[in-house]
């Protein structure tokens, strides 16, 4: 990351049709060029290489056919350890895409043939298994159904009316004139089946029905079904050729089962013999198909990437022009202009590697576009950046705001949370993900969750891992800095850190117990001594406060003065004098005034001269409110009237100033222009334009409003510039003022932070202390489980939380809004590290 | 169902659909797939849209019942999704619009089953929304009245079969009958449920429900010309809740060709220009379709009412019609007829 974005080139490549496709995936290896779609006027479909992307999609489809059939059966695809530039996923030649395809083909169709010939043998066994059912539960039926008066088991005469029908039906059974069906059919079916049965037979029928009490596997669903057995008896051939219909339209399958019984036991043993023997079989096949699908299973990652990286390759060859003659393409994009040679290099490397007798060639064009902004970040950078971005994308080349908040966003967010105890916490966990960061970047974050949080609940389905994972550094400088301010607050967990012993005595006055100066400073921070005193408080907000205020307008002015830095970027030197100035000098005189006296009221020492110190917050009122008179309680030092005058005048000088100057130097500017004749360009070019195409209403229409127009426009656009001048100047006015105020959130969360700490320090643990030394050891192990757990949970976590917003807006608002404009677009490079990364967000 | 409880139990579902209509393919996409060449490029052009990639796993060639099919299913599935997060009373009236549907069902089981197609075969056919459990043992009667006893007593359509009981043999002028005094029993049901309901449902829906009765009273009519229908019985068919009714209905039930159809309907403004241009390119069915595109997109202007769900469901099937046509067209080279699909945004 530097000062400014990237600078950026404009290149064209011709490339030579025979290595275009080996051109662009080496470029997308590179990942350097942001491509420009050359063709936008031409549908998706209609593009030069859309053939290539259809036969790459049906290999996609082929590939998550033989993915889907290798979790099927529960085995693992081997990952790539490195997708991004593993020698096996780089796409070489276009022979080997060929023989991939006819290789993904050869695996799917042998895939399928084994599926279909194993759903076969599926279906056999399944029916077989089905009809084993069958004869074991119908031979109950029959046997008992032979047996007149045996009761027991029948508790199905619900469909018969009386007892009278079962003794019909048992009559008639034994005499063996009664047909019967026997089947197979879902338990879910079964009610409707029966309701349906009654009614169409008009209850002439006896049915008997057992649960089968295994699960059989439907080879179709690959689901496993609960069915049952049934028997229908009923007499007369319609009634039977009527059951079997309704049997078939409802899904039920049927079986015939011999009535005599040992027929059946045979018939029953013969099914046994057969299962075994298909059971066989169908282990064989699985296993051969296992075999097979092992195999695939080895590679099959690295050929999907490969397919994905082709894909992308065809995907920006779309974007390419062809030449007149259509013997080369035409790239163009953008690329940081420090990476041409880089680009160059690559370019070579292919003609080499293809002995290619034409290389691709590469021109820097010269063009009026803006380039996209390039921020080059680093794993340390790269949060900070994204911060900054998340705001909004850097006009190209201006003051990259990215590189003064890597220091500046955690020392804001120390000096809310400044507490030496949690620092040293946030910065052990930042310490152990940066070191371990390596292993952590594999591991998905369930897994880590675990680990560091006993709750793994808190992380459940929100990728907050990722967020803390992606912010390591930042999280690591923030600990850093809190230790830092925590050692300036002194306070740690709440309690103080007495390292260089007091600097002051006890003396007993009266009644009170008053603090006496030694002869020495505390040397770092503040002294101990204030944590126990009775106006901590008092203290600690006026000198937080204060210091907000100075931290706040220091920041302030620096984005004014990185303003600076922009006009000149831009070639509008004249807009330092015409904004920037005034907004410094009206900043300072009225804030950066408060800043010199409160550093002069810290200065001096009120006791020695033996005058109570003045109130700063009134003499700044009556800064404004009564000018050029200062109060005599209030006064701080000699001249003070005549000085707080001049800069209430500097002050209010400016406003005119920032207001008028800058739409003065515009409409200079835009009259020098016209005297030229330049802003004619479009009046004078329309009609050279349209002479051909005057009779397309589109033109017409463009056109014709712009030369009517012409006089007016410029007004309209210059009213559009005095407008906009008077809202940027009232609101950098009223601004400068609520942006200070702002600033004094660094002093509430800070005090909101140390309060919260100490009241759980005192509720908690404090308590344990006073406790019967017998028991202290066992309450202290209890309350120290629970003090700990809120101290991580509420002030590390939330707590940290609620100052990183803190310190996310105060950057965002306070700072970037003097100078920030944000109005670019990112630069988005053709590159395959994205691309895959892409696709694996979106599995 | 005021505007003030409203979106307590329906709010949400109303979102969903509003936000599923605003799927709906608008003219720039059918024209950017009116240029198709072959299906395929169909299939790219449409995973642009809402549908996304319904058809990825389809290999190609695709066949234009693949389309369709997948589309109906996307469809079924969206609306079962609001089925079964709707409570009442919207549950009940999502149920009527299945209705419809399983009158459909019934008569195309039973005319295949008259033809001795195979009851699997067409039970694959049935629309999935028009589906009930006993629906398979419908191939087992043999008349009315057995077709009624088996199977119709339990599913919600039997009081609107009480009506065309009778003993008479299944032929196809019969099913016709059943067909028709099914839709007008179940269209004026539906209109009375909606009337009860009340409020902006029963204002939007009325409107469109009278559009659908009048539809099918000058259907049958063009219909029954020249057929063994006795004007009688014709007019028993009409149902009663249209803007043709009473009047219009009782001079339709009477008249003998299409002309007269035509003089009849001229009062009725809206239903005049049907017929206006019979001679033009555009067919009446094809004009009946585009007036119902008109009526089913200005329910969405009111909100507050259930008659959104049956537009959409409605709009969402004119979409499947038109895919499927372009998809014809295409798979048929018939490319000088593939701008007669009907533009719904």
């Amino acid at each position: 990351m530097a000062f400014r974005s990237e600078q950026m080139s404009m290149i064209q490549i011709y490339i030579p049709s025979e290595i275009a496709q080996q051109t662009a995936s080496e470029l997308g290896e590179l990942g350097q060029i942001e491509f420009v779609d050359l063709n936008p006027q031409i549908n998706a479909f209609q593009r030069a290489f859309v053939g290539e992307i259809r036969r790459l999609d049906e290999m996609e489809r082929k590939i998550r056919y033989l993915q889907s059939q290798i979790e099927k059966v529960g085995m693992k695809i081997r990952p790539i350890d490195s997708p991004t530039n593993s020698a096996f996923t780089r796409p070489h030649t276009q022979k080997e895409i060929d023989e991939l395809e006819s290789k993904l083909s050869m695996y799917e169709s042998k895939l399928l043939q084994m599926n279909s010939s194993q759903q076969t043998l599926d279906k056999r066994y399944f029916e077989l298994t089905e009809l084993r059912h069958v004869i074991r539960e119908a031979s109950v039926f029959l046997s008992q159904s032979n047996k007149p008066g045996d009761d027991g088991h029948r508790e199905d005469t619900a469909l018969l009316e009386s007892g009278q029908d079962v003794a019909e039906t048992d009559e008639l059974v034994s005499g063996g004139d009664l047909g019967s069906i026997t089947g197979v059919i879902a338990r879910a079916k079964m009610g409707i089946f029966e309701r349906i049965l009654f009614r169409v037979l008009r209850g002439n029928l006896y049915m008997n029905h057992a649960e089968i009490a295994d699960d059989v596997v439907d080879p179709l669903t690959e689901q496993p079904i609960k069915k049952n057995v049934f028997v229908i008896f009923a007499h007369g051939k319609e009634l039977i050729a009527k059951i079997k219909k309704i049997c078939e339209s409802m899904g039920a399958t049927l079986y015939t089962v011999d009535p005599v019984g040992e027929k059946r036991r045979e018939a029953g043993l013969e099914v046994i013999g057969k299962l075994e023997d298909l059971k066989n079989v169908i282990d064989n096949t699985l296993s051969a198909r296992k075999a097979e699908l092992a195999k695939v299973a080895e590679t099959l990652e690295s050929w999907s990437i490969i397919i994905k990286k082709e894909k992308a390759v065809y995907h920006t060859m779309n974007q390419f022009n062809f030449d007149a003659n259509r013997k080369a393409l035409i790239a163009e994009g953008w690329c940081p202009t420090n990476q041409i040679s880089t680009i160059q290099h690559a370019l070579r490397n292919v003609t080499e590697r293809t002995d290619s007798t034409i290389p691709p060639i590469l021109n820097e064009l010269r063009t009026t576009k803006i380039p996209p902004t390039y921020h080059k970040t680093n794993k340390f950078t790269a949060g900070f950046q994204a911060i900054v971005d998340a705001y909004g994308m850097a006009t190209y080349q201006e003051v990259n705001p990215g590189l003064f908040t890597c220091i500046s966003f955690p020392f804001l967010f120390a000096v809310m949370f400044g507490d030496f105890g949690h620092g040293l916490l946030v910065t052990a966990f930042a310490a152990w993900m940066v070191v371990k960061e390596k292993d952590l970047a594999k591991k998905k974050w369930g897994e880590v969750g675990l680990i560091i949080f006993y709750a793994p609940f808190f992380l459940d389905k929100f990728n907050i891992w990722d967020m803390m994972y992606g912010g390591r550094y930042m999280i690591l400088l923030m600990g850093i800095f809190s230790i830092y301010t925590g050692l300036i607050y002194n306070d740690v967990f709440s309690r103080t850190m007495p390292i260089f012993g007091r600097g002051y005595n006890w003396v007993i006055d009266g009644d009170k117990i008053v603090g006496e100066k030694k002869n020495r400073n505390y040397p770092i921070g503040i002294d101990p001594i204030w944590m126990v005193s009775e106006n901590k408080l008092m203290f600690l907000n006026s000198y937080k406060m204060k210091m907000g205020v100075i931290l706040g307008v220091m920041q302030m002015v620096f984005g004014l003065v990185l303003g600076i830095f922009n006009h000149l970027q831009f070639k509008k030197p004249m807009y330092i004098l015409a904004e920037s100035v005034p907004q410094i000098l009206f900043l300072l005189s009225i804030f950066g005034y408060l800043v010199c006296i409160i550093i002069y009221k810290w200065a001096t020492n009120w006791d020695s001269i033996g005058r109570s110190p003045p109130s700063l917050l009134n003499t700044l009122i009556y800064m404004v409110l009564a000018p050029g008179s200062v109060q005599k309680d209030d006064e701080l030092f000699t001249g003070q009237a005549g000085l707080q005058s001049f800069l209430l005048l500097l002050a209010f000088l400016c406003i005119p100033w920032m207001l008028c100057v800058k739409p003065y130097l515009e409409w200079k500017e835009m009259s020098k222009h016209s005297t030229h004749g330049y802003n004619n360009l479009e009046d004078h070019s329309a009609p050279t334009q349209i002479p051909g195409e005057a009779s397309s209403p589109h033109h017409g229409e463009v056109t014709k409003p712009a030369a009517a127009e012409g006089g007016a426009g410029e007004a309209h656009e210059f009213s559009e510039v005095i407008v906009h001048q008077i809202i940027h100047t009232i609101e950098f006015v009223l601004s400068s003022i609520s942006h200070t105020a702002s600033y004094l959130r660094l002093w509430a969360l800070s005090l909101a932070h140390a309060q919260l700490s100490e009241v759980l320090w005192d509720m908690v643990l404090a308590a344990v202390f006073t406790m019967n030394p017998n028991s202290a050891p066992l309450g202290l192990m209890f309350t120290f489980y629970m003090w700990f757990n809120l101290t991580v949970f509420i002030l590390i976590a939330m707590e940290g939380l609620s100052a990183f917003l803190h310190a996310l807006r105060l950057h965002w608002v306070e700072f970037n809004s003097k100078f920030y404009l944000g109005g670019g677009r990112p630069f988005v490079p053709f590159s395959f590290s994205s691309v895959l990364s892409d696709s694996e967000t979106d599995d | 169902m005021s505007p003030l409880t409203f979106n307590i139990s329906h709010g949400y579902l109303e979102a969903i659909v509003r936000g599923f209509k605003s799927g709906i393919l608008t003219s720039a996409q059918y024209l950017n797939m009116a240029q198709c060449e072959s299906l395929d490029d169909l299939k790219l052009q449409l995973s642009s849209t809402d549908y996304g990639n319904f058809l990825q796993n389809e290999p190609s060639p695709l066949a234009t019942t693949t389309i369709a099919e997948k589309a109906r299913e996307k469809l079924v599935d969206e609306f079962q999704y609001l089925r079964q997060n709707a409570s009442e009373p919207l549950s009940t009236f999502l149920d009527y619009i299945t209705y419809g549907y399983m009158i459909d069902n019934i008569i195309l089981l039973i005319t295949g089953t008259l033809h001795e197609r195979d009851t699997h075969e067409l039970l694959e056919r049935c629309h999935p929304l028009g589906m009930f459990d006993s629906i398979a043992a419908l191939c087992v009667a043999t008349n009315v009245s057995e077709l009624y006893n088996t199977v119709m007593v339990e599913t919600p359509l039997a009081p609107y079969f009480e009506k065309c009981l009778s003993a008479h043999d299944l032929d196809e002028m019969n099913i016709e009958i059943i067909r028709n005094t099914l839709y007008k029993a179940y269209i004026e049901d539906f209109y009375e449920f909606c009337k009860e309901l009340g409020g902006e449902t029963a204002e939007v829906m009325s409107e469109l429900l009278e559009f659908e009765a009048d539809r099918r009273v000058i259907n049958i009519t063009i219909n029954s010309f020249n057929t063994e229908l006795t004007k009688d019985d014709r007019a028993k068919l009409f149902p009663t809740c249209g803007k043709l009714y009473p009047d219009g209905i009782a001079k339709l039930a009477k008249v003998d060709e299409i002309d007269q159809v035509k003089a009849i309907v001229e009062p009725y403004g809206e239903y005049r220009r049907f017929f206006d241009t019979l001679s033009s390119d555009r067919s009446l069915e094809d004009r009946f379709f585009e007036h119902e595109v008109h009526l089913n997109k200005k329910s969405f202007l009111q909100q507050f009412h259930f008659g959104v769900f049956y537009a959409f469901l409605r709009l969402k099937e004119q979409e499947i019609r038109n895919i499927v046509w372009i998809a014809e067209c295409i798979a048929q080279y018939q490319k000088e007829r593939i701008n007669d699909y009907i533009t719904i945004f």
